[in-house]
């Protein structure tokens, strides 16, 4: 699977699936899945530490996330201990129920940061900017550079660390931290001037130089804003709704066709076209069924196991191995790569 | 051709003219070589070439430019994007994307090119720059010349008549430069480019000049033939300064060229005075079989180096041998396995502090030090690192050694390269250090810049002080090396005399070794000789 539109589709399916949930044994399934399916991508790109840096994160997520949870909700009717009730905030019982809670919220909140990795490995910067419209060139070009600086200043980050460190600054206090951020930030800048006249160098700017309705992008956003408040108020005053709907749709189809027209004024071309292999087809439509059943199937609740609460005592999480095969959607581009 | 005429410029909220009425003349498909001091206005007169100053910049101009019929004064550096290609000094900073192939491509999209010609160009530079092995690669992978390789495919993509670089091989070891520059100069024969390029270490250029502008300290700007310019600068390659003190005519440029049959006719060449080590040294550092590994890459194998007092040790290298995880390795900033004795006390016992209480360390890059408001304040902050303290007569006493004494209270990043360089080896070096690691201390400099520091380093030298010197300058490592250590593949290949590194190791030949092998001379300096009397 190799096609951007396929892994954004596998993103958002992913996504669904792993926010509409709280069963702490479904999210282990998709946390599992989605660690096979990062592990492959890693491997490919040649990142040995990928899986080990994000069993890290989401190790700490759990932690954290735990910890917060049981010093700030004392629910629950499993008591481990308690802290004296007149301690801030965190005085009170510390249960097992606020524990597992905890738990859950990490497994989510490192699920989604997983999913972004993946996505990171699966797709090039460069494959990341053809999901941005032609007319927003400039500011795609800005998100573009910001990605491709991250691990630069990662790195200079270190090493300006390590060069403070020698020179006897022991990095612990805060104010210790000064000596890192003033030469990072200025090295920072300078690289994004050298960067910028680079690209000016390269032609960037040629096309919007010679653009002749530079204005047209701001009209349409103040006429669209202003549509859309105008709908707003009028509904506030029991207005039929109809004409907020009016509104609504006027703003839409003016910022669609400003970026339309804005678009095809771009000179820009693109070096790389989308190519849809049998298998991006086939992913793609297996992620849109998967939301729309989901969608259907939760409608309808017909998965009640998905909501899980712990509180007030701790329930086993049921289980319904009817719709398990849902978990395995963050696994599919695995499971059409084994094909080959 | 390109031609300059009558132009001045100086840069924004600022009275000093950077460019003074300066005029020339560029003949297509000839090699240019800009040179001059550093801060002497290079790289603002590459930049006028296509438009980046005055447009970029910003700034007062005047007079006329002209690039082969277009007027980036006029135009500016979007509209000259497809007569003139530039490469930067740094080629890190100048990426946008994260592959090397569409990285490439970046300057045909900008340009409209429809897809199918934008994949035939993008495979013909890629052929023609032999990075095909490399193209889907990520470039935070690829080694430092294949970046530069790829910063030259990505100017030349567009198909420009003009191909500007400002300083290309100054980041890169000697063997990656020579590449480079081998790849620059065929690329300007195949396609008839006309090349204009600046750099420091003119000893690597001139074989391929056709024409030179020399910017001098006095902001004059001469043009014309190495033959016409060299003569007038005050610094010149080694080649050069041999052939003045045989005071041969017209002046050889390459060892090629040295008439080095004809003089061994006419002369007696006297032996250079053996370089002596001392008798009975006292290794302040010892480093016995050391083994380091970065992520699962073994980087030092086995390393055996001592380093004693009052020596200069220049460890030399190519690129990835281990000499930058060799210093850190000592400091302890890498795990590492093996025997490391500071004064004879084995050293994994000690914080990192009290290391650095007898080991400075200069990094690759100056400017991660700096961040004080003045010189001055850069120095006490040292000193309050280490609980010291010392009043602002002693720190300028201090300064003046590092010719910073009338910098103390400058802003250290508005500085020039080598005075934040100094700026940087003063801060580190402030509360008295015995021993003093430094990782590629010449990178960038020009010839003043390190003449100064080899002063600072032989002054330290002789007040007992030990030097471990990491660098790709062997002309400058000759100048000052008590021992040579070569690193290959985390290993000690060679470690002794100088006279031997710096004149049996084909990678690590110095000019005056060349042209002179069956001499022992290294540098200039070396050259003794007098006249055959049958001659």
């Amino acid at each position: 699977m190799k096609n951007t539109y396929s892994w954004v589709l596998w993103l958002a399916s992913s996504l669904l699936i792993i926010l509409s949930t709280r069963n702490p044994f479904y999210l282990l399934i998709l946390l599992i899945n989605l660690f096979i399916t990062g592990q492959q991508l890693a491997k490919r790109e040649n990142h040995p530490l990928w899986a080990l840096h994000n069993f890290r994160f989401l190790l700490t997520m759990l932690i954290l996330s735990a910890l917060i949870n049981t010093l700030f909700t004392h629910t629950g009717r499993s008591v481990i201990f308690s802290l004296p009730e007149n301690w801030l905030l965190i005085g009170g019982n510390i249960t097992y129920e606020s524990l597992v809670f905890g738990l859950i919220n990490g497994f989510v909140i490192g699920g989604i940061y997983i999913a972004f990795n993946i996505i990171n490995l699966a797709l090039s910067i460069k494959q990341l900017t053809h999901l941005i419209p032609k007319a927003f060139r400039p500011i795609g070009m800005t998100a573009t550079i910001a990605l491709t600086f991250f691990p630069s200043i990662q790195q200079r980050a270190r090493e300006i660390k390590e060069a403070q460190m020698i020179r006897g600054n022991p990095m612990k206090r805060i104010s210790d931290w000064v000596p890192l951020f003033i030469p990072l930030l200025v090295t920072s800048l300078e690289n994004a001037i050298l960067l910028s006249a680079s690209m000016t160098s390269r032609g960037f700017y040629r096309q919007q130089s010679e653009s002749t309705m530079s204005d047209l992008p701001l009209i349409s956003l103040i006429l669209s804003a202003f549509m859309v408040f105008s709908g707003w108020i009028l509904r506030m005053y029991d207005y039929p709704k109809l004409i907020s709907i009016l509104l609504y749709i006027a703003a839409a189809t003016i910022i669609f066709l400003t970026l339309f027209l804005t678009g095809r004024r771009s000179q820009a071309t693109q070096y790389h076209q989308e190519i849809w292999q049998k298998k991006d087809i086939l992913a793609s439509v297996l992620f849109i069924a998967a939301v729309l059943i989901w969608n259907l199937v939760k409608y309808y609740n017909l998965i009640p196991s998905l909501s899980y609460s712990p509180y007030p005592e701790l329930p086993f999480p049921d289980i319904q191995p009817a719709y398990i095969f849902f978990l395995f959607v963050p696994l599919l581009p695995v499971l059409l790569q084994s094909d080959d | 051709m390109i031609k300059f005429e009558n132009l001045s410029f100086s840069y924004p909220q600022t009275t000093e003219v950077v460019l003074n009425s300066v005029n020339f003349c560029i003949k297509p498909g000839t090699l240019t070589l800009v040179t001059g001091a550093s801060g002497s206005g290079k790289s603002t007169l590459l930049r006028c070439i296509n438009g980046l100053v005055p447009h970029f910049s910003g700034g007062t101009i005047s007079g006329k430019i002209s690039v082969f019929g277009s007027n980036p004064i006029e135009e500016g550096p979007e509209i000259l994007a497809t007569k003139v290609g530039f490469v930067f000094q740094e080629p890190e900073a100048q990426f946008v994307f994260d592959i090397v192939e569409d990285e490439i491509a970046f300057a045909l999209e900008n340009l409209g090119i429809p897809r199918e010609e934008m994949h035939n160009r993008v495979n013909q530079v890629i052929e023609r720059t032999h990075l095909a092995d490399i193209r889907r690669k990520k470039i935070n992978n690829i080694s430092g010349g294949e970046k530069q390789k790829v910063a030259i495919a990505s100017a030349l993509v567009s198909m420009p008549q003009v191909l500007v670089l400002d300083e290309p091989t100054s980041q890169l070891d000697p063997s990656s430069a020579e590449e480079i520059l081998d790849q620059v100069v065929s690329l300007k024969n195949q396609l008839g480019l006309t090349v204009i390029l600046s750099e420091h270490r003119l000893e690597r250029l001139l074989p391929y000049a056709d024409s030179m502008i020399y910017l001098a300290p006095d902001k004059e700007v001469l043009a014309g033939t190495p033959q016409e310019i060299l003569p007038i600068m005050q610094q010149v390659p080694p080649v050069v300064k041999i052939a003045y003190k045989f005071q041969i005519s017209p002046l050889p440029l390459t060892v090629e060229d040295f008439p080095s049959k004809e003089i061994g006719r006419k002369y007696h060449l006297e032996q250079a005075t053996p370089i002596k080590a001392p008798e009975q040294p006292q290794a302040l550092i010892k480093i016995k079989n050391m083994n380091t590994k970065i992520g699962e890459k073994r980087i030092l194998n086995n390393l055996s180096l001592e380093l004693h007092q009052n020596e200069i040790l220049t460890l030399l290298g190519e690129n990835g041998s281990g000499k930058t995880t060799l210093l850190r390795s000592i400091l302890g900033l890498l795990d590492s396995v093996g025997e490391r004795l500071l004064f004879g006390e084995n050293m994994h016992k000690r914080s990192l502090m009290e290391i650095i209480q007898h080991i400075a360390y200069l990094p690759q890059n100056p400017n991660d030090l700096l961040f004080a408001d003045t010189v001055l304040d850069e120095l006490k902050v040292t000193l309050g690192n280490h609980n010291l303290n010392r009043d602002d007569a002693e720190l300028t006493q201090f300064l003046e050694q590092f010719n910073l004494g009338d910098k103390k209270n400058r802003y250290p990043r508005d500085l020039s390269v080598g005075e934040r360089q100094r700026t940087a080896l003063a801060s580190i070096t402030v509360h008295d250090p015995q021993i003093i690691l430094l990782d590629e201390p010449t990178r960038g400099l020009d010839y003043h810049a390190k003449q100064a520091l080899k002063e600072v380093f032989v002054r330290w030298r002789n007040v007992g002080k030990a030097i471990l010197l990491v660098t790709h300058d062997v002309e400058f490592a000759a100048l000052l090396a008590d021992r040579v250590a070569i690193l290959d593949d985390g290993s000690i290949l060679f470690d002794g005399d100088p006279r031997i590194a710096f004149s049996q190791f084909q990678t690590f030949m110095t000019k005056t070794a060349q042209i002179f092998p069956q001499t022992n001379w290294i540098t200039p300096g070396d050259v003794k000789f007098r006249p055959k009397r049958d001659v």
